[in-house]
């Protein structure tokens, strides 16, 4: 749990110069490549591509027959040294066909590469193996590294937003290091577990939030921030049955395959990237002034039915703690500096590759007093032992702390919610200088940022060892072993000077460690038969244990607000929290592919999971897929038309599961640690429910490829079904049961949608314009749902969505908002609310009465929003001229609806809440025409606490996510400077959102999984500018 | 060929390891709990459950035992919005807190599964899993007898759940029949809880003064006069209760334990309850003295001054369970333990059931035991006819004070029929279905046979 060593070893690096030098930038690395051999000759040239006459860059020059070799630059240059007449150079270049060219007594030798066939020969990662692009029978996006490196973002997730089509991400906090949410096709589950299961390098590795403090907070951190997305190569993202089937009950999801990048033949490369930036916030919401404020509260207590004399912190504006005027997010929002430094080196023989890589990242939040600390190092070798054997290592470490303010949830101690609601009339301090703390309800949220301790500290190893062994031509067996081992330390600490009790001060401390490992072993079988025929087989044998640890111990009355640590408590206030809990499955599993000369493909996918999860009738769970694909414009009939290059239908169907449950959960649990004073105590806690099982989703897709134009224009469009059942779903159950709920497999989901990418060189030549666009609309749907569990035809989840057949996931459901009677008479029809027999009067909400009554009652609520978009997308332009080029990426959302339940504490007087300008439109007097209900103190009407549809918002949106403009210096001049890259750029991050809602960003998601577009007050995205350099040797 | 054979032993030993081992891989019992079925093993096991069920107890009783017994009635006053205010002012409405049932339910679920699984346990019926069999049932006769008097019908669950094709969705039980089963375990418990522990664990647990005391309680809500005097009598002839003197009288509160405590729920420093925000957390607590409450002190009671703050005109704090002069600056949350059953309590009763029988000179000999405590002068019959009109006015106005804030007022104005006569002044409650609470909207939801109480339909 301490930091290690390992934090700044990037600078320890030192490599040895010979012929030239170049001191580096800042503190950093000097470095070059060696070169210890006698003169022969130098050979220098430029290498293009055939169709467009474009340079090729990392283009593998290497003499035969020895390891020596380069490898070519942005602009196709090699340069190789050390070679004589007789050498031949071969030049290699994936999906183009290798050439090799005699040196005799030339200097300079030009080569044109001729592509394999095209561009589809590029290797996709696909589950336990790779396939050329054109075979592809599934629907898998990818993403490679440009787009990875040009998005200025610090973790994978992130950057999948609006680059892959049917996958929906969203932000559940802006804070440095904060989650994210993603969703490949919809919501497919009841319970949370929708998110994908995340493959690197091939390693299943542990994607939820390990943090066990602040409930719901948990969302605000992202686990796959562990990952530096400069060492990434490619993202792929598996979609349908055929291509996810073959990771079985944890795909029904989608598998999002992390690879990072490998060695090279060839010299070492030495790549150094420095950025350097500053964040804001975009924008900050209005508040009232102090006598705005004092009007408004005044209001609300003459709006009583029997008005009382309003609390003594309105009426006395001369007391120093109530004589403030403050806007807290002036004081607590900042221009926030982050800095990255990545370092990497790849390199090696034909024997012996490696890639090693270190990068470290400091980023400042823009709320005072949150930070977040990054420090990766990652080594992949694959070294060759022999003509059959191949060893290799993935290995990273990751040290991340974050210093977090607390921005989650509803409680008082989230900073965000303070900033806004907290009223201007407390002052921030008191003539003293010390902290004007709790005062009715509300903290100050300087000093929660600026006192209060909220660490989250995690080392984490991922890493993978395999050995791969030929066994015969087109035979190979391959076995990893693979683990992802993260220990966190949370510490809490909230000193007395925030709490409204002398001496009252808390603290909670939590260890986890987490480990992930396994085995898996595959056989992989690839054979030519004849001309026509190809067929390749896989079949293996996997095995995965996971085992979560945690223990803690919450403290308080510590003997001083100077020792947060728990030792200092004078009361150990909560049992002492130390909970194992473990998991495994055990999985078999098999794909057999076939086509015949690459016109009619066809693909077949099982796997056989067994989970410790279930009972032992229902442990295994069996997931077939299969796909056939037809290339038509291999077809005579096309041959003439010369405009298609290539065409391609797929066809799909298969099953995928979700095991995504408690440990326990078919088993129910008998808790200790239910005592009674000292007597120990034990107590039923989960009811069991030994007939659990599997959740299946059974997915049909169908697919269209095409390239056209040269490939100037290639179009990938897909549709599917996904049709989910048995879903695992804590079914609520009468409390009579002594339980609140048994998990129990019921009812069923569709999701059915459409997707379109569209790739295209609009101009070619020195001044190149690339567009790449993505749209995707999923509808989600309600299929089934037991009848026993619906009241009222729906079941309640959480406080402001429904699950009701008929309907998506993320329905919102409340009262309808109609406005504001304006005068008393102006409710013609008496309309009462049911709880009181109050009648509305002036000023109260216009209720929608649904069932026509004049009663205002639980019968009256509807659904009153959604939160799934209606299509959502990307669409990124690049413009290129020599070495300069501008990237803008624009990203939207359209049709999702946002509860603000942050809007709800704004616009309302509850606990002397501030609220934002509208009030200013409020109801004073009969006759006033409004939007804005009178504010009534101790509301007995629940005017603004109703779940209602004024909180319910259009979180539509349109996103400048990103501008990139990069330079990169020409050759001649960096070969001057003795380097081998050299590029400057600048990149800003959300610059600019057009959007209705009235939050601090649409792009907002409190909590993951089901309670889909619920505003609670997360903390909010920042613009980001940075500037940076990339310097290669 | 070589090869061939590496490659085959690789795969077979890989194979092989991995199928062989493959049955126990995928057993996964709960590392730091028990699994649902099956945990009631050992006698420690037994006791632990038994355990467990007062730790569920502690969440039923520590706000509800103030808002159940006072929070309707005539001795409390209050400006706290939510329960305090709509139960004081009668506007219950089924989203009211103190409607929910959750952890009498809870309570009776572990009940449940101690009386089903401990005799299981032991080979031969003995001492001690009877002891801890009635614990378990006196336990879930106190949450019912809670339920019933709150709610009136309620369900009636007497089996643990364990699987989902057990009913759930149970409808009410006639109060009448409810109460038949409390009386059951009752004596039950009576007969077989242990009759002491040693020291304090002798106030915190079940005993069969506790059972006979709860009965006592049973049987005068019932008006069952001559079991109530039975059951009385064997607590007040158990030399285990004494009635303490006026100077220790606030120690029955503040310390526990007393000699005078029959049943007390534990609580400590962490694991609390909320009286003092109930009752004497200065500016905010939920409750304070009613005037009339104030106004209704003898002259000279020396428990006055024991019960609020007589200096302050308009006293903002309750410290009878904190101790004269307490200051609500302290930061400590509540510890005290909350005493349900004692001695000068059963004693007021059992003078209460003589008086029915036409036993005055019985009654009255009880009541003034607790009037001489007081210092305030014993009563004749004619004395009391004379101060409070009859004997029975004089025995509940004598539970009022002695009793006060300990969650018995309401429950003694309904049992005796005088809700409606003391509160329709307060509150305006007219309407004898409207003595119950309304059943909690969650409850509702959940179970699509459970019907809302007929006044809150």
């Amino acid at each position: 749990m301490e930091k290690t060593s390992h934090a700044h070893s990037s600078e320890r690096w030192i490599f040895k110069l010979k012929s030239r030098s170049f001191y580096g930038f800042l503190f950093l690395i000097c470095c070059a490549f060696t070169n210890g051999y006698s003169q022969d000759l130098i050979v220098t040239g430029k290498i293009t591509e055939e169709a467009t006459g474009e340079p090729l860059l990392g283009v593998n020059v290497i003499v035969k027959g020895t390891s020596t070799g380069v490898s070519s630059d942005f602009d196709g240059i090699y340069t190789i040294k050390n070679v004589t007449p007789e050498n031949i150079l071969i030049f290699s270049y994936l999906g183009f066909s290798d050439q090799e060219v005699k040196v005799g007594n030339k200097t300079e030798i030009n080569v044109i590469l001729k592509p394999t066939v095209d561009q589809l020969d590029e290797l996709v990662i696909i589950g336990y193996g790779t396939k050329k692009k054109r075979n592809l029978t599934g629907a898998i996006v990818s993403v490679g590294s440009d787009a990875i490196d040009k998005s200025n973002l610090q973790d994978p997730i992130s950057i999948l937003q609006g680059r892959a089509a049917g996958v929906q991400v969203t932000s559940n906090s802006g804070a440095p290091g904060g989650g994210m949410s993603i969703k490949v096709r919809g919501n497919s589950s009841l319970n949370s577990g929708n998110s994908p299961l995340y493959v690197i390098d091939g390693v299943a590795i542990e994607s939820n939030s390990l943090s066990s403090l602040n409930g719901s907070e948990k969302f605000g951190l992202n686990p796959l921030a562990d990952i530096n997305p400069g060492d990434i190569a490619s993202i792929e993202i598996l979609k349908d049955a055929a291509s996810t089937a073959i990771y079985g009950s944890r795909a029904a999801n989608g598998v999002v395959i992390i690879t990072t990048k490998r060695g090279i033949s060839g010299d070492a490369q030495v790549d150094l990237s420095i950025t350097s930036g500053v964040s804001e916030i975009p924008r900050m919401l209005s508040v009232l002034n102090a006598s705005q404020y004092r009007a408004v509260i005044l209001d609300s207590y003459k709006n009583m039915d029997n008005p009382v004399t309003p609390n003594g912190i309105i009426l006395d504006s001369l007391n120093p703690k109530n004589n403030g005027d403050v806007n807290w997010q002036r004081e607590l929002l900042r221009i926030a500096p982050q800095n990255k430094v990545d370092l990497s080196v790849r390199g090696g023989s034909e024997n012996l590759k490696y890639a090693w890589s270190s990068s470290f990242l400091d980023q400042d939040g823009i709320i005072l007093n949150s930070n977040y600390r990054r420090v990766t190092s990652r080594l992949n070798v694959d070294f060759k032992v022999s003509d059959k054997i191949t060893f290799g290592q993935s290995i990273s470490y990751t040290n991340g702390v974050n210093n977090r303010i607390n921005a989650g949830g509803t409680e008082n101690l989230s900073v965000i919610r303070e900033l806004l609601v907290r009223p201007p009339i407390f002052a921030a301090y008191l003539p003293d200088g010390s902290y004007n703390g709790y005062q009715f309800g509300r903290r100050n949220p300087i000093g929660l940022a600026e006192l209060a301790t909220h660490v989250n500290k995690s080392n984490r190893v991922t890493g993978n060892q395999y050995v791969e062994y030929d066994i015969i031509e087109g035979l190979k067996l391959r076995s990893n072993l693979n683990l992802d081992y993260t220990s966190m330390k949370e510490d809490e600490f909230i000193p007395s000077t925030l709490d409204y009790r002398e001496g009252y001060n808390s603290g909670k401390v939590r260890a986890i460690n987490n480990l992930t490992w396994g085995n898996e072993t595959f056989l992989t079988f690839n054979r030519q038969l004849g001309e026509s025929h190809n067929l390749s087989a896989l079949a293996g044998i996997s095995f995965q244990d996971w085992n979560y640890e945690v223990v803690g111990l919450d403290g308080m009355f510590f003997s001083s607000d100077n020792i947060p640590t728990l030792n200092g408590a004078g009361t150990i206030s909560n049992q002492e929290v130390n909970i194992t809990t473990q998991h495994s499955m055990l999985s078999y599993f098999g794909r057999v592919s076939y086509d015949y000369q690459g016109k009619y493909l066809f693909e077949a996918n099982i796997r056989a999971d067994g989970s410790s999860r279930f009972g032992k009738d229902n442990r295994f769970g069996y997931f077939p897929s299969a796909a056939v694909a037809w290339r038509f414009s291999d077809e005579s009939v096309f041959e003439n038309v010369n405009f298609l290059n290539d065409g391609k239908i797929r066809l799909s169907a298969g099953q995928t599961g979700n095991e995504s449950i408690g440990n326990y959960t078919s088993q129910g649990e008998f808790a200790v640690g239910s005592n009674y004073l000292d007597f120990s105590g034990a107590a039923p806690t989960v009811m069991p429910n030994s007939g659990l099982k599997w959740e299946t989703t059974t997915q049909y897709n169908a697919g269209l490829d095409i390239s056209l134009w040269k490939n100037r224009v290639s179009l990938n469009a897909d549709v599917y079904l996904k049709i989910t059942e048995d879903l695992l779903y804590n079914v609520p159950i009468p409390r009579t049961t002594g339980f609140s709920y048994v998990t129990q497999n019921i009812g069923s989901i569709e999701n059915k949608g459409i997707e379109l990418s569209i790739t295209s060189q609009n101009l070619v030549g020195d001044f190149k314009w690339e567009t790449n666009f993505n749209i995707s609309a999923n509808r989600n749907m309600i299929k089934d749902l037991p009848e026993n569990l619906l009241t009222n035809g729906f079941i309640q989840n959480g406080n402001f969505h429904i699950l009701k057949e008929g309907s998506p996931i993320g329905t919102f459901y409340g009262y309808k908002f109609n406005g504001v009677y304006s005068r008393d008479e102006d409710n013609v029809n008496q309309v009462t609310d049911g709880a009181l027999g109050k009648k509305f009067k002036g000023g109260d909400p216009i209720w929608d009465d649904l069932n026509g009554d004049n009663i205002i009652d639980e019968n009256d609520k509807q659904i009153i929003g959604d939160a799934t978009p209606d299509f959502f997308g990307g669409l990124t332009n690049t413009f290129s001229y020599k070495g300069l080029s501008l990237g803008i990426f624009l990203q939207f959302s359209y049709g999702n609806d946002i509860y603000s339940e942050i809007n709800h504490q704004r616009n309302s007087v509850v606990r002397y809440n501030n609220l934002s300008t509208d009030a200013l439109n409020r109801w004073r007097e009969q006759g006033d025409v409004t939007n804005f209900p009178k504010p009534v103190s101790d509301d007995p009407l629940r005017s603004d606490s109703r779940i209602q549809s004024r909180w319910v918002e259009d979180g539509s949106y349109i996103k400048l996510k990103n501008i990139n403009l990069r330079y990169r210096f020409p050759d001649q001049m960096v070969t001057n400077l003795g380097l081998r890259k050299l590029e400057v750029y600048t990149s800003a991050v959300n610059v600019l959102t057009w959007t209705h809602y009235t939050g601090f960003d649409p792009d907002v998601n409190s909590y993951s999984g089901l309670r889909e577009g619920l505003d609670e007050g997360s903390y909010p995205q920042s613009r980001t500018i940075t500037l940076g350099l990339n310097i290669g040797f | 060929m070589r090869h061939i054979i590496n490659y085959k032993t690789i795969i077979t030993v890989i194979l092989v390891c991995i199928t062989f081992s493959c049955s126990d891989i995928l057993d996964k019992e709960p590392v730091s709990s028990f699994p649902g079925q099956g945990f009631y093993k050992t006698s420690s096991d037994a006791q632990a459950g038994v355990y467990g069920i007062y730790d569920a107890l502690q969440s039923t009783t520590r706000v509800n035992f103030a808002y159940w017994g006072e929070g309707r009635a005539d001795a409390i006053a209050t400006n706290h919005a939510g329960d305090p205010v709509a139960l004081n002012q009668n506007n219950l409405t089924q989203s009211i807190n103190s409607a929910r049932w959750n952890n009498i339910y809870e309570t009776v679920s572990r009940a449940n599964y101690a009386i089903k699984y401990i005799p299981t346990v032991f080979e031969t019926e003995n001492d001690f899993s009877l002891e801890l069999i009635g614990q378990a049932k006196a336990l879930r006769a106190l949450s019912y007898f809670y339920a019933v008097r709150v709610w009136g019908d309620v369900p009636l669950i007497m089996e643990p759940y364990e699987s989902v094709d057990q009913e759930f969705f149970i409808s009410k039980t006639n109060k009448e029949l409810v109460l038949d089963q409390i009386v059951e375990d009752l004596i039950f418990a009576a007969n077989h809880c242990k009759e002491n522990y040693s020291g304090e664990k002798t106030r915190i647990l079940f005993t069969r003064g506790g059972a006979n005391a709860l009965l006592t309680q049973v049987y005068m809500w019932r008006n069952q006069y001559n079991d109530a005097i039975e059951s009385a009598e064997k607590v007040l002839d158990n030399n285990l209760y004494s009635l303490v003197t006026i100077n220790d009288w606030s120690k029955i509160f503040t310390s526990g334990y007393s000699n005078e405590s029959i049943f007390e729920v534990g609580y400590n420093e962490t694991q609390t309850n909320a009286l003092r925000v109930l009752y004497a957390l200065g500016a905010d607590s939920d409750y304070y003295p009613s005037g009339s409450f104030r106004d209704a002190f003898e002259e000279g009671d020396l428990r006055k001054k024991l019960i609020w703050d007589t200096t302050n005109a308009s006293p903002k704090k309750i410290w009878k369970f904190f101790g004269e002069g307490f200051s609500d600056e302290s930061p400590e949350p509540s510890g005290n333990n909350i005493v349900l059953l004692r001695l000068a309590d059963i004693i007021l009763l059992k003078a209460e059931a003589h008086n029915q029988l036409n036993n005055p000179a019985e009654a009255l000999k009880l009541l003034n035991l607790i009037r001489k405590r007081a210092d305030i002068p014993e009563l004749n019959e004619a004395e009391a006819i004379t101060l409070y009109g009859s004997i029975e006015a004089a025995i509940a106005h004598e539970r009022l004070i002695e009793l006060s804030f300990e969650g018995h007022r309401w429950f003694d104005l309904v049992r005796t029929g005088k809700a409606i006569e003391v509160m329709n002044p307060i509150n305006g409650l007219s309407d004898e279905a409207n003595l119950v609470w309304p059943i909690h909207e969650d409850a509702l939801n959940r179970n699509p046979n459970l019907e809302q109480n007929a006044f809150y339909k």
